[in-house]
C-alpha cells in the first residue's frame, strides 16, 4: 500500500537525518575538546598576549650632587607617546593619524617604526620622545574614538641637567643602549643607560632597576585594568668631588675672559677633583630625550669640537710650566743645588747651536730661574739631567702616562725617553733634543689633567695621586664614602727643600717680578708657573702670515697651588688661544679666589665684566669657527702634531 | 478551534529545552554587552514577542495553515520585494522594515512560510508519487525567496532556505540517484565556481579560511580569533563576565554570530557540551514530531522548519569555533536578534502544532 511504503520511507530517511545530525554534533563535541582541552595551554597564552601587556616603568636615575651638596642632575618628567604595532590595526593609517594629530613630519615617524621593525611587534615603539602637553592631549583627546588604535602615551623620568652645559664633559649624557651595551650591562631595547663622562662610568650606580606594569587592554589597546605592577627602584644618589662653586667660577671666567680651554683643579692630599671644565661644552639636555640629528650632526661637525673633553684628551706642548718638573727632578737627583748659579746671557751654546732666551738674566739661582722662566738656566739643568731622568720625573710627578681619572678615553702624556723616541720615529735620541724638552718644547706633549696631577704631587710632597670624580653614593640608607682604590703609585717624599724650594721660586712668580702676577690674590700665597704653548712654529708663522685665516694664536698655560705652604688646591687653567700665560692665570684667579672665599664663608668673587682680551674682528670670528687643521692636537694627531713640531720647532724657545 | 483536550498534547518538555536554550542566549548577551543594556532588553522584549508568536503557531491547527499556504507564500514575496525597494539599509544591506522601536527582518519569516508551502506541496495525501515535475517546482518555489534574499544582499539567509528543500524532497522520496548526482556535481561546479561565481571578498574569506595566518589582521583576524576565544576557556571557562576575548572585543559581534565563542570561553567545554546537547536534545525531539505526525504533511512541515534550523545550528557553532569560514549567520535561539528570535520561536509553534494534533482529525 502507497501509504505504508510512504511510512517506511519515512521511518528510513529520517533515520538517516538523525544519524547525520547526531554524527554533526559528535563531531563539534570533538571540535570543541580539541581545541579547550588539548590545544587549551597554547590559546590561553594567545589569549593572554591579546589582551595583557607588559609596560616597562623606566627607573629615576641617582641623582647627582655636587661636594658641597648642591644638585647637578635630577629628573623630570616627560611624556614619550608609542605605537604598539600588535594592536594598531592598520599601521600606516595610525601614522599618518598620529604625524597630523600632533605636527610631527610624517616621514620622520615613519623612519623612526622602520628603525625598530625587526623587534617584537608586542613592544611599545617611541615615536615622540618628550611629547609636549598639547601633542598628549590631542592624543589622548582622539584615542577616546578609537581613531588612534596601538597609540598610548606613557609618562617616563627623563634626566635633567639644571645648568645645562656646566661641566657637561664631567656628568656626561645619557641616551639608549647601543647593541654592544645591551650585551656587555644586561639592558633590554630602549633603556636609558650613561654614554659619556660620570653617567657612563658609574652607569651601574645610577641606572637603578626598572619595574614592570602588567595591564589588561582591549582590541583598541586601551588600558582597563592593571594586573600587577612592579616599582621601579631609582639608582643610586651619587655625590661627586666637584664643587660646583668652583667649577663655575672657572667657566663664568672663560667666557669673560673670552677663551675657550680647560681647567683642572684638584685636592692635593686625596686626588678629588674639585674642577674639571672644557670649553666649548655641549647642553647634555639634547641628549636626554634622545638627540635630533641636526644637533648630532652640528656638534659633530663644529671645528672648535664641543664634543672633546680638552682635560684629558687635548694634548699640547706644556712650555714652560714643565720648568716644574726639571726643578723638582734636578734637585731630587741633586745634580744642581738651589743656591748654585748660573748665567744668562740671552741664551746658550748646546751641542754646537744656540738656544735663546727671551732675557738676559745674568746670574740666576733656581729661585730666580723659576721666577723669571730663565731659559738658560733650564737649558743647563735640563741638559745636566739628561733626558731619561726626566721621562722618570715625568712618571714620578704623574705627567708621563694617563692620570688614571674615572673617565673614559683619555689619552697619554708624553714625556719622551731616548727608548720612546728610538720605538716612535726609529731614531736616536739627540742630546740637543733635551734642551728643547727641558723647557716644555720639541718632544712634549701632555694633557691638562697630566700637569694638573704633577702640581698636585708637588704640592703634597710627592705623593702622585689618582684623580677621582666620586665621593660617596646612598642606597637609600644615607651616604657612603666610595672606596678609593689603593693609589698603585709607592709613596714618594721629596726633600723638604725641593719642595720648599720649587713653591718659593712658583710663588715669586706670581708675587715677585715673575710672569704670573695677574693671579695675585693678597693674603692668599699663590703659587704658580705660566706656559706657552706654540701653535705654529716661527716658520710657519711667516708662511701663515696673512695668507689664512685660521687662529694661530700660541695658547696659555698657567699652572699654581694655593696656599704656598701646605697647599689645599692645586691646579692647572690652558687658555686656548689665549697667547701667553698670563691670560690663563686671570682665569685661575677667579678660580683661587672663589675657593677661599668659600673656605672661609666670605661672599663670592664675581666677574667684572670686561671686553675679550682680543677685539674680535670679524675675520677672527671667523678664524675661531675654522680652527681645527693646526690646533689643538688631539689624540690620534697628536703623533704627527709631534713630530712636526719636534722638526721646526725644536731649536725655538719662548719662555713667559 | 482550541480545544480542551490538546492542552494536554502540548509537548513541555521541548518548551522546556528551547526556553533553557534561550536563557543561555540572554545570559550570554547580558555578560558580552557587560549587564542590562538596550541589547540585553530588546532580546528579552523579542522573547516575550516570540512566546506570542508561538502561542499563535501552536492554536492555529496546521492544515489549515497549510491550506492558506499559497496566500502566505505570496504575501511574503511581496514583502520580501517591497524590502528590497523601501527597506532600510545597515551594514550595506537592505534587509529590514523599520517598525519604530523595532526591525523587522522579512528574511527570518521566510523559511517557516516556505517550509509551509513545500510541505502542503509534497505532502498532500492522496498524491501519486514524487514526480520530477514536482521537484522542478519545488525548486522554483525556493528558488524565488532565494534569489530576493541573495539580492538584499544576505547570503547567509538565503542559503538556510536550501537546507527546507532538500531535506523535504529527500524524505518526500526524492530519488537516490538526484543526491548522488548533485553532490558529484557540487564537488565538480566547487572549483569553477570559486573562480567565476564568487565575490573577490567572498573567496578571500574562503582563502583565509583555509590558512587563516595569511591575513591575521584581516579576514584571518575574526578566525583566528574565535579559535582563541573557545581554547582559551579550557575545561571549566574563564566564568560569567570573565572572558577577556569577548570582553574587550577581540573577538567582533560577540553578542551576535559568536556568541556560542564566548559560552565557550566563559563557560568552558562543560558548558559548551550542556548547549550542544540542549540542541541536539530539541532537535531529536523536534524529530520524534515529524514521526509520531498524523500526515505527511505534518511531517514534512516539522522536517522543513528543522531543516534550517538545524543547518544553521550547525554551521554556526562550526565557524564559532573556527571551523568554518565567516559568514553572517546567527545561532537560531541564541545570538541576539529579535526577528530571528521570534520567527524561530513561531517555527517551533509549528512543531508543536503538529505534535500536538497527531490524534485529531
Amino acid at each position: 500500500m502507497a501509504l505504508a511504503e510512504d511510512r517506511r520511507r519515512l521511518t528510513q530517511r529520517l533515520t538517516v537525518l538523525r544519524v547525520a545530525i547526531g554524527v554533526g554534533f559528535v563531531l563539534l563535541a570533538f571540535g570543541f575538546w580539541f581545541f579547550q582541552i588539548v590545544q587549551h595551554a597554547q590559546f590561553k597564552e594567545m589569549a593572554e598576549n591579546n589582551h595583557q601587556r607588559t609596560l616597562t616603568l623606566r627607573a629615576p636615575r641617582g641623582i647627582i650632587y655636587d661636594r658641597t651638596g648642591k644638585l647637578l642632575v635630577e629628573n623630570r618628567n616627560s611624556f614619550n607617546i608609542s605605537i604598539d604595532r600588535e594592536r594598531t590595526k592598520d599601521l600606516d593609517r595610525t601614522i599618518r593619524v598620529l604625524s597630523t594629530v600632533t605636527g610631527v613630519d610624517q616621514k620622520s615617524v615613519k623612519d623612526i617604526v622602520d628603525r625598530h621593525r625587526r623587534e617584537p611587534a608586542y613592544r611599545p615603539i617611541v615615536v615622540v620622545p618628550d611629547a609636549t602637553l598639547a601633542q598628549v592631549a590631542a592624543v589622548t583627546a582622539r584615542r577616546l574614538d578609537f581613531e588612534l588604535p596601538g597609540v598610548l602615551v606613557q609618562e617616563v623620568p627623563t634626566r635633567q641637567y639644571p645648568d645645562q652645559d656646566m661641566a657637561a664633559h664631567l656628568i656626561g649624557y645619557v641616551g639608549e643602549a647601543s647593541e654592544d651595551q645591551m650585551k656587555d650591562e644586561n639592558v633590554t631595547t630602549g633603556s636609558i643607560v650613561g654614554q659619556f663622562g660620570v653617567e657612563r662610568v658609574y652607569n651601574k650606580l645610577l641606572m637603578g632597576e626598572d619595574g614592570a606594569r602588567r595591564v589588561v587592554v582591549n582590541s583598541m589597546g586601551r588600558e582597563i585594568r592593571t594586573l600587577e605592577e612592579v616599582p621601579p627602584v631609582q639608582g643610586r644618589r651619587v655625590q661627586l668631588t666637584v664643587n660646583y662653586a668652583m667649577q663655575k667660577a672657572a667657566e663664568d671666567a672663560f667666557r669673560n675672559f673670552g677663551y675657550n680651554g680647560s681647567a683642572v683643579v684638584l685636592e692635593p692630599k686625596n686626588g678629588d677633583v674639585l674642577t674639571l671644565t672644557s670649553l666649548p661644552a655641549f647642553d647634555p639636555n639634547d641628549f636626554a630625550t634622545g638627540i635630533d640629528r641636526a644637533t648630532w650632526a652640528s656638534l659633530n661637525t663644529n671645528k672648535l669640537r664641543p664634543l672633546q673633553n680638552r682635560a684629558i684628551q687635548g694634548r699640547y706642548s706644556p712650555g714652560s710650566t714643565f720648568k716644574v718638573l726639571i726643578a723638582t727632578a734636578a734637585l731630587e737627583e741633586g745634580v744642581i743645588t738651589p743656591e748654585r748659579q748660573i748665567f744668562c746671557a740671552g741664551g746658550g751654546t748646546f751641542y754646537g747651536r744656540f738656544f735663546q732666551c727671551l732675557g738676559k738674566h745674568g746670574s740666576v739661582d733656581m729661585r730666580r730661574a723659576i721666577e723669571k722662566s730663565c731659559n738658560t738656566y733650564f737649558y743647563t739643568v735640563g741638559d745636566m739631567l739628561g733626558i731619561d731622568r726626566i721621562h722618570k720625573w715625568g712618571e714620578l710627578l704623574g705627567l708621563a702616562g694617563k692620570s688614571g681619572i674615572d673617565l673614559p678615553n683619555e689619552v697619554e702624556s708624553i714625556v719622551p725617553s731616548q727608548e720612546w723616541k728610538r720605538k716612535r720615529f726609529k731614531e736616536k735620541w739627540y742630546s740637543g733634543d733635551t734642551v728643547s724638552v727641558a723647557i716644555g718644547q720639541g718632544m712634549v706633549d701632555v694633557t691638562p689633567m697630566g700637569l694638573a696631577v704633577m702640581m698636585a704631587t708637588v704640592a703634597n710632597g710627592g705623593s702622585r695621586v689618582v684623580p677621582r670624580l666620586v665621593k660617596a653614593s646612598d642606597e637609600g640608607k644615607g651616604w657612603q664614602p666610595v672606596a678609593m682604590p689603593p693609589s698603585p703609585y709607592p709613596p714618594l717624599l721629596l726633600k723638604p727643600e725641593t719642595a720648599s724650594v720649587v713653591r718659593d721660586g712658583l710663588w715669586l712668580v706670581v708675587n715677585g717680578s715673575g710672569t704670573g702676577g695677574r693671579a695675585r690674590i693678597a693674603g692668599r700665597d699663590v703659587a704658580g708657573k705660566t706656559g706657552t704653548a706654540q701653535v705654529i712654529s716661527l716658520q710657519g708663522r711667516e708662511r701663515a702670515r696673512g695668507k689664512t685665516d685660521q687662529d694661530l694664536r700660541d695658547h696659555g698655560w698657567f699652572v699654581f697651588m694655593a696656599p704656598k705652604n701646605n697647599p689645599e688646591i692645586a691646579g692647572v687653567v690652558f687658555a686656548e688661544h689665549g697667547e701667553h700665560g698670563s691670560s690663563a692665570a686671570q682665569v685661575a684667579r677667579h678660580i683661587i679666589e672663589t675657593y677661599f672665599a668659600q673656605r672661609d664663608g666670605l661672599p663670592l668673587p664675581v666677574l667684572t665684566p670686561r671686553p675679550p682680551a682680543t677685539p674680535t674682528t670679524p675675520v677672527r670670528a671667523a678664524a675661531v669657527a675654522n680652527m681645527a687643521a693646526i690646533a689643538p692636537p688631539e689624540a690620534g694627531q697628536g703623533d704627527t702634531a709631534l713630530a712636526r713640531r719636534s722638526r721646526t720647532a725644536r731649536f725655538v724657545a719662548e719662555p713667559r | 478551534m482550541f480545544e480542551r483536550r490538546l492542552y494536554h498534547h502540548i509537548d513541555w518538555v521541548l518548551i522546556g529545552a528551547v526556553l533553557a536554550i534561550c536563557a543561555v542566549g540572554l545570559a550570554m548577551i547580558y555578560s558580552t554587552t557587560g549587564g542590562a543594556g538596550r541589547v540585553y532588553w530588546t532580546q528579552v522584549y523579542a522573547l516575550g514577542l516570540g512566546l506570542i508568536a508561538m502561542a499563535i503557531a501552536v492554536s492555529i491547527d496546521y492544515r489549515s495553515l497549510a491550506d492558506k499556504s499559497h496566500w502566505l507564500y505570496f504575501a511574503m514575496m511581496i514583502l520580501l520585494v517591497g524590502v528590497l525597494f523601501f527597506g532600510s539599509v545597515r551594514g550595506g544591506s537592505r534587509r529590514w522594515i523599520e517598525l519604530g522601536v523595532f526591525n523587522l527582518q522579512p528574511s527570518e519569516f521566510a523559511k517557516a512560510t516556505l517550509a509551509l508551502m513545500l510541505a502542503k506541496m509534497l505532502g498532500e495525501e492522496r498524491r501519486p508519487a514524487l514526480t520530477n515535475n514536482d521537484l522542478l517546482i519545488a525548486a522554483g518555489l525556493t528558488a524565488v525567496p532565494f534569489l530576493i534574499i541573495a539580492r538584499q544582499p544576505d547570503l547567509g539567509t538565503a542559503i538556510t532556505l536550501l537546507p527546507i528543500l532538500f531535506v523535504i524532497a529527500y524524505v518526500a522520496g526524492m530519488p537516490m540517484k538526484y543526491i548522488y548526482a548533485m553532490l558529484i556535481v557540487a564537488v565538480l561546479a566547487a572549483p569553477i565556481g570559486y573562480k567565476f561565481a564568487l565575490k573577490d571578498y567572498q573567496r578571500e574569506r574562503i582563502s583565509t579560511f583555509l590558512d587563516p595566518s595569511s591575513d591575521p589582521k584581516g579576514a584571518g583576524y575574526q578566525q583566528i580569533q574565535a579559535r582563541i576565544t573557545v581554547g582559551s576557556g579550557g575545561m571549566m571557562g574563564k566564568g560569567f563576565m570573565g572572558g577577556t576575548q569577548g570582553q574587550l572585543r577581540f573577538l567582533p559581534v560577540a553578542h551576535n554570530d559568536f556568541i556560542f565563542s564566548v559560552l565557550a570561553e566563559e563557560q568552558g567545554l562543560l558548558g559548551v557540551l550542556v548547549a550542544l546537547g540542549l540542541y541536539f536534545f530539541v532537535i531529536m525531539r523536534a524529530l520524534d514530531a515529524a514521526r509520531l505526525a498524523k500526515d505527511r504533511l505534518g511531517a514534512y512541515l516539522v522536517l522543513g522548519v528543522l531543516a534550517s534550523f538545524t543547518f544553521q545550528v550547525l554551521y554556526n557553532i562550526t565557524m564559532s569555533a573556527g571551523l568554518a569560514p565567516v559568514k553572517g549567520l546567527t545561532l537560531p535561539l541564541m545570538s541576539y536578534g529579535g526577528s530571528s528570535l521570534i520567527a524561530t520561536l513561531a517555527g517551533f509553534g509549528l512543531i508543536l502544532n503538529v505534535r500536538m494534533r497527531r490524534f485529531t482529525n
